[in-house]
């Protein structure tokens, strides 16, 4: 019996060893990215792990060193976390308006609405790009900040997962508000919100990360300079600036770092929704 | 009241059917409209060319290398990033303690940007590397990733699976955690052997969460634009030439916006074809095992 029990435990740390193997194989990539971001100009993809460091990359970024060429990182970064955020946030208000009605209330054409916004989200987007860029240049809006937050202001995957959600609470709820003298924006405002934390976490947060890191769409419709989000100028300076790399890592650093603190802070919540979101 | 409700369904859905109309479903006639003309996005004019631009397509290597290149993709990421989570999945489940830390350390890849992925690779995989150093100097191999076909399809695969990797870990670990310890027990008795134990119970049981993963997985690879665009560009000579690549090429770098039109089109349907298929193979799989 003793000898199963130090067979459980040796079992143990054996998958604890596994474990932080793995974990720390997955997490190198942005281990590499970091150190090099730091690191001296003679050792950037040269060393697995430098040993000289220098903030002369970071420098660099913002000064153009000696191209002499500054390039918008601050202003990118800028515009990334705006566009982000006022997209996301649109994303997640129109979902959760649209699902408490495809959820909660009855009215004509429900049925119909809901069947068309699983064919719509299931439907290849690719279709879609082109008429879409048209669309914004039709409009007068190629180029602005609208171009990049309207086409991205409903996501039919957050309507989808909220409709779920929401189609899980008790009618009773709404049906007691209802008596107690509260109107649907109450009852949405006051009630399913609070209890939708952990899915709202999760949502947003994919939500987020999506917006935070889309390119194809973003590199189409703006253009000059002052416009341009973070992921799409360093994908600009992807090729020209090779022979750039610590620069490159740092503003590599720049986009990646703000989501990963954001996500390490929720991550106890982000957890407990995707475990609701799985069952 | 039941008529009160009726505005107020219509009233809260009305942003979602505004979208709709706006950016998807007059899109779509959009789109079949150029699909028939030679429009080359800039010109005021263009004509009316029947089927031409299908026909033409057809006969294109890029268009003939982004239909294979996705189930090129399938073969390569879909096996490697299952086998990947699942063993992830099996080495965090039910660990006393840091579950949590290791599940979300697993998810952190799937936060990169495809841009800052493939910077990171392909400073990984430049000449002077610690890598390539170490693969030429000691073993004598002098590898140009991105170069050849096979390695760069590989690469690009890779990529993805270590970005998907944590994220399908994390749902496999929940359908793992399902499972009643009870059912383990009950098979003990019955005389399964802890070699069968992974194959004829928690497979089964696991089965629609793998489901789940193989169709998220097998979706994905229709999805491939960034880390091609920054990599390979598509190439070497169309190895890695996916549909979204090609979509791009020809209506924003070539400037044929009927031509790229009739092409998202065909991408569409091999997309919904290829998925639908899939679908029902998954499904007849499970179900001819009687794990459904």
């Amino acid at each position: 019996m003793v000898g199963s029990n130090s067979n459980i435990k040796l079992r143990l740390s054996i998958r604890y060893l596994i474990a932080i193997v793995l974990l720390v194989i997955m997490v190198f990539p942005y281990l590499y990215m970091v150190l090099n971001s730091l690191a001296d100009w003679s050792q950037v993809d040269r060393k697995l792990i430098p040993t000289q460091f220098t903030l002369r990359s970071y420098q660099w970024l913002f000064t153009g060193g000696e191209t002499g060429i500054t390039r918008p990182w601050i202003h990118a970064f800028f515009n990334s976390v705006f566009v982000s955020l006022v997209s996301t946030a649109l994303m997640m208000m129109f979902a959760i308006m649209v699902a408490y009605a495809l959820a909660k209330l009855k009215f004509r054409g429900r049925d119909s609405i809901n069947n068309f916004v699983l064919f719509h989200m299931f439907f290849p987007a690719i279709i879609l790009i082109i008429p879409n860029f048209l669309i914004i240049q039709k409009v007068g809006l190629f180029d602005t900040y609208w171009a990049l937050i309207i086409p991205k202001a409903m996501s039919l995957w957050g309507i989808f997962m909220y409709t779920n959600f929401f189609k899980a609470v008790p009618d009773a709820f709404i049906e007691a508000a209802k008596l107690d003298g509260a109107s649907d924006f109450k009852i949405l405002y006051k009630i399913m919100m609070p209890m939708s934390k952990s899915i709202t976490t999760v949502v947003f947060l994919f939500l987020l990360m999506e917006r935070w890191t889309e390119l194809l769409w973003d590199m189409i419709v703006v253009r000059s300079d002052g416009m341009l989000t973070l992921n799409v100028l360093l994908s600009q300076m992807f090729g020209p600036y090779q022979s750039y790399p610590g620069p490159m890592y740092a503003g590599a650093v720049m986009l990646t770092l703000p989501i990963i603190i954001l996500f390490i802070i929720f991550g106890k919540k982000f957890q407990e929704g995707m475990q609701f979101n799985l069952k | 009241m039941e008529k009160n409700n009726n505005r107020l369904g219509w009233l809260f859905a009305s942003p979602y059917l505004i979208f709709s109309t706006v950016f998807f479903l007059g899109p779509l006639i959009w789109s079949l409209y150029l699909s028939f003309t030679n429009w080359d996005l800039i010109s005021p004019t263009y004509d009316f060319v029947g089927f031409k631009n299908f026909t033409k397509a057809l006969g294109t290597p890029g268009v003939r290398s982004a239909f294979w290149v996705t189930y090129k993709f399938m073969i390569v990421f879909v096996p490697i990033v299952t086998a990947m989570s699942l063993f992830v999945a099996v080495i965090v489940k039910g660990l006393p303690k840091l579950k949590t830390v290791f599940l979300i350390g697993f998810f952190l890849p799937y936060l990169s940007s495809g841009v800052v992925a493939s910077l990171i690779v392909k400073g990984f995989l430049s000449h002077t590397s610690p890598v390539q150093t170490f693969l030429r100097d000691r073993l004598g191999l002098d590898i140009d990733w991105l170069g050849g076909s096979f390695s760069a399809l590989f690469v690009v695969a890779m990529i993805m699976a270590w970005k998907f990797t944590g994220y399908y870990a994390l749902i496999l670990t929940s359908g793992l955690e399902s499972i009643d310890q009870e059912v383990y027990e009950a098979a003990a008795i019955d005389g399964v052997k802890d070699s069968q134990r992974f194959w004829r119970i928690t497979l089964p049981l696991l089965y629609p969460a793998i489901y789940t993963t193989l169709i998220l997985s097998f979706g994905a690879t229709f999805g491939i634009f960034t880390e091609v665009y920054q990599l390979t560009g598509g190439g070497p000579n169309y190895a890695t030439n996916t549909w979204q690549m090609e979509i791009y090429s020809q209506a924003f770098k070539n400037l044929q916006a009927g031509y790229a039109s009739a092409i998202a089109i065909m991408a569409a349907v091999a997309t919904f074809i290829s998925i639908f298929v899939i679908r029902k193979i998954l499904e007849m799989w499970g179900k001819r095992n009687g794990w459904v």
